[in-house]
């Protein structure tokens, strides 16, 4: 560390030197391990160890960016002349800034002694139970095409010439198990994955069970015919959904008229039952944090409350081109990316209904359990999306049989006005979108 | 790029430890991006991607190790590291030197050797076409990107050969927008070539027809949904095919049973209409490769003949365990991810009926204009794409726009579902992410009719 210390120095030092206003140094160094199980056998087992920096800097009053993997002195001046040289492009009238600090850091514990003490071999003997429990859970379980164990370790620090110094650990386990079932000659797959801070928090038997329940539990599925239904999105599905169009509340969108949330804080735009939350400082959540990649202290925002919208979220530039206080959003997605602006543990609140009162509610209509395609079925500008979906079939509030090969269609801004129930099961995606079951009323159905 | 003597060293110690193969993957890319905001430079950045990744092989297992400490002391004692638990002793054939780099795809002028206010003035042209074309046109953003990567790869069968892959892309996306809705249109063309590519296109063209198609959404309706006929133009409806088989052909899911096409090689699988071509040797083509990312020569694989079964696409290590040989396919995002076998540009080749005959044969369906990106699960075939611009075709002629279609369905059934394949074949630009990350691939097809297709609409 104390070369990076020494190599920050010289850095910014430099950047003084050769016209820079005021400048900033990121540095981002990560570990992993990662082993994959087949048949009972190590089939794959990764590892790795990589830093990096980026730099960035206010000349003549517009931000230069530039980043390298490659750390040693004589890159100092590529560095610093690649930052000018994109300065210098820059036309917006955005006023930018380099944080001098000031606020207040939230005490926070993303680091976890035991886990990163893990072994290769403990790994590897998580993964085999997790394939094991997957195999044994059903015969029609035919292989487990992922039984893969990563923990992995990061360490970000942070300082530029307005005397800010800040650094940050974090490590976590993920089990992912991704399994084959078959009968009567027809296959299904899916998979499962569990996110962990604590070691004795780690469970891959649970994780390959769940795996094998919710690929057996589509055999046999059938589509549908095409109309309008009642649905329940399950939690982590509605997620997925969620995750699509949460850059419709990034200030930086709103500013530059990519959102249609513009000019609308204050008024009612969804359910007024639905409140959306943004807490880094969660217990146990992926993107927990103290400070963003600005150095900005991170605070919990509620972005739309009972079904009103009340604020955008900011980075430093953002926040000063509203006119208000930065939100400690300001991230970069590594050191490689400028710094935009990105949520850190959002979610939809829990209502306060259970599963069975959400499906007795339903009556007739469909549970979806997944979506696909989200990348290209969701226009996160317009909100329109039309999706791959899978789930399951309710009648009289009983789940019937399993449904394939339909898509969900609507629109972003119209659904959260069709909210009929929310469910008490609040729940975290794989990419860290929160959201409960819902039920809402008169979806677009394409099936058979 | 790499030292010869390291690279020797550090490969005769993973054999004298037992390795049964090692590789050596070392880059160094330099990229540089550029994006452009209602007319204005917004954001511009670059760096440097820089690192190493070793890939061992040892009783059928993989163990891959990467950094980007390049110092011999680090990468002497991660070779170390990763041989941990190795047995017996293995010899590995010594390099004398690299082969020298003949690529065939030339780059005239290197991304980091050009005027950038240069290249941002030309792409200010995409924009304001965008916005002249109409007042419903109320943002645009004009993106560039580029890389210049060059890679040093070396294993303990003696080849060694080092690469240099530099390409360029540019995007270009209007919002139409209305008091209550916007719509977007969008195009991504790219290339293996150096910011010379940006003077072979015509940027006016390419903002005027993102406008007219973000335009021409405002206005539509919502697309029906249900079973029917369905076109797909030419270009980049040929992700069908990347999604329905393509993923599907590749032997990271073939070598574990987990295709639906696994074991059909010399089945018909498709319609005797269909021949489909995985081909990197198409001269600066944005998805092609002089060699992969285990040296390997790039080439055209035929996968599908006249409907049958020809070939996958297979990697060193899937391939030993199907005991096939490599076939010039394996590729990674960068020295970060374990290589395996992908796609570079993939396209149903041309068939004998003109558009205007495929449109004219059609008394009811859909007609997809442009279409999205798409998703496939290659163990059960189900695939989805997303159609961006769409026209209902009613007595052979087409009618009114519709808007916000996806199509989904299943591999192994809608190839066999083609009933015409037209005459003119293009290839679209995008990127293809996978196990191995995120790496530039061309679709392709000329336009073709699919006789039933499940289309989720509104």
């Amino acid at each position: 560390m104390q070369y990076i210390e020494n190599f920050k120095n010289k850095l910014l030092e430099k950047a003084k030197a050769s016209g820079f206003e005021s400048a900033e140094f990121f540095y981002q160094s990560s570990s992993s391990k990662k082993i994959n199980i087949y048949e009972g056998k190590v089939e794959k087992n990764q590892t790795s160890s990589t830093g990096g920096f980026s730099f960035r800097g206010l000349y003549n009053g517009k931000m230069g960016n530039y980043y390298s993997e490659d750390i040693n002195e004589d890159i100092i001046d590529t560095v610093i002349e690649g930052a000018k040289q994109n300065a210098m492009l820059i036309e917006n009238d955005d006023k930018e800034f380099i944080y001098s600090g000031g606020g207040e850091y939230a005490k926070i514990n993303t680091y976890d002694a035991d886990i990163s003490d893990i072994t290769a071999e403990e790994l590897a003997e998580y993964a085999k139970t997790l394939e094991k429990a997957a195999l044994n859970a059903d015969s029609r379980v035919t292989k487990v095409l992922a039984a893969t164990l990563s923990a992995g370790e990061a360490y970000i620090s942070l300082g530029n010439t307005a005397g800010l110094d800040l650094n940050e650990r974090s490590n976590y386990v993920i089990a992912y198990a991704d399994c084959v079932a078959e009968e009567n000659g027809e296959t299904k797959e899916n998979g499962e994955f569990g996110f962990y801070m604590h070691k004795k928090d780690i469970d891959p038997a649970d994780i390959g069970r769940k795996a094998a329940e919710k690929t057996l539990a589509m055999l046999g599925a059938d589509s549908v015919k095409t109309g309008e239904y009642d649905i329940i999105i399950q939690n982590e599905a509605l997620g997925d959904l969620l995750d699509c169009f949460i850059g419709n509340f990034y200030g930086e969108n709103v500013q530059k008229g990519f959102s249609m949330l513009k000019d609308r804080i204050g008024e009612k735009i969804a359910d007024e039952r639905l409140t959306l939350v943004d807490d880094p400082h969660m217990e146990g959540g992926m993107a927990t944090c103290a400070f963003d990649s600005e150095g900005v202290p991170t605070r919990k925002n509620v972005l739309i409350e009972n079904g009103v919208l009340k604020m955008f979220l900011h980075n430093l530039k953002s926040a000063a081109a509203a006119g208000e206080e930065p939100t400690g959003n300001g991230f970069k997605q590594s050191f490689k990316s400028t710094v935009g602006i990105s949520a850190t543990n959002i979610y939809i609140r829990s209502g306060d209904k259970t599963k069975n009162e959400l499906l007795s509610e339903l009556k007739n209509g469909l549970l979806i359990t997944e979506l696909s395609g989200l990348h290209a079925g969701a226009n996160s500008i317009s909100g329109d999306f039309s999706l791959l979906a899978s789930g399951f079939e309710v009648k009289d509030g009983k789940i019937t049989g399993p449904v394939e090969q339909i898509t969900v269609a609507d629109n972003f801004y119209t659904i959260i006005n069709k909210v009929k129930s929310i469910g008490n099961d609040m729940k975290f995606n794989s990419g860290g979108v929160g959201a409960p079951s819902v039920l809402f009323e008169k979806i677009s159905i394409a099936g058979k | 790029m790499f030292d010869i003597n390291l690279a020797n060293d550090i490969l005769t110690l993973c054999a004298d430890k037992g390795a049964d193969f090692a590789e050596i993957f070392a880059e160094h890319n330099k990229k540089s991006s550029v994006s452009i905001i209602n007319g204005k430079t917004d954001r511009a950045s670059g760096g440097i991607d820089h690192g190493m990744g070793l890939r061992l092989f040892k009783d059928g297992r993989v163990v891959y190790v990467y950094t980007n400490d390049l110092s011999r002391d680090n990468l002497l004692k991660t070779a170390k590291d990763a041989l941990t638990g190795f047995e017996g002793s293995k010899k590995a054939v010594r390099i004398i030197n690299a082969d020298k780099c003949d690529t065939p795809h030339k780059v005239l002028l290197q991304p980091s050797a050009a005027d950038k206010r240069a290249i941002v003035q030309k792409l200010k042209t995409a924009g304001e076409a965008a916005q002249k074309y109409s007042a419903l046109i109320t943002q645009t953003s004009v993106g560039y990107l580029d890389s210049e990567q060059t890679v040093f790869i070396a294993n303990t069968e003696g080849l060694c050969r080092t690469d240099s892959r530099t390409r360029c892309r540019v995007s270009v996306n209007a919002v139409a927008s209305s008091d209550t809705e916007k719509q977007t249109g969008y195009f991504g063309p790219g290339a293996l070539k150096g910011a010379e590519f940006i003077d072979t296109l015509d940027l006016e063209a390419i903002g005027s027809e993102a406008a007219r198609s973000a335009v021409t959404m405002l206005k539509a309706d919502n697309c029906p949904s249900g079973v029917m006929p369905v076109i797909l133009d030419n270009g980049f409806g040929g992700v069908i095919f990347h999604e329905a088989c393509g993923h599907g052909l590749e032997a990271s899911s073939v070598s574990k049973n987990a295709s639906v096409f696994a074991g059909k090689i010399g089945q018909q699988i498709a319609s005797p209409l269909i021949t489909a071509i995985d081909d990197g040797t198409i001269v600066n083509q944005w998805g092609s490769i002089y060699i992969d990312d285990e040296g390997e020569f790039g080439r055209k694989n035929v996968l599908i003949e006249n409907g049958i079964l020809k070939g996958y696409m297979v990697d060193r290590y899937n391939g030993m365990r199907m005991d096939m040989p490599a076939t010039g396919s394996s590729r990674r995002q960068s020295y970060r991810f374990v290589p395996t076998s992908r796609m570079t540009n993939t396209y149903i080749d041309s068939g004998s009926s003109t558009p205007e005959d495929i449109i004219a044969a059609t008394e009811y369906g859909l007609y997809a204009k442009y279409m999205g990106g798409g998703s496939v699960n290659p163990s059960t075939g189900e695939f989805n794409f997303a159609v961006n611009e769409a026209y209902i075709v009613r007595n052979g002629k087409i009618c009114e726009p519709v808007r916000g279609a996806t199509l989904i369905g299943k591999g192994a059934e809608v190839l066999l579902d083609i009933d015409m394949v037209g005459s003119n074949l293009k290839l679209s630009e995008g990127m293809c992410g996978a196990s191995s990350g995120s790496i530039p691939v061309c679709v392709g097809q000329p336009m073709l009719r699919v006789k039933k297709i499940t289309v989720g609409g509104r």
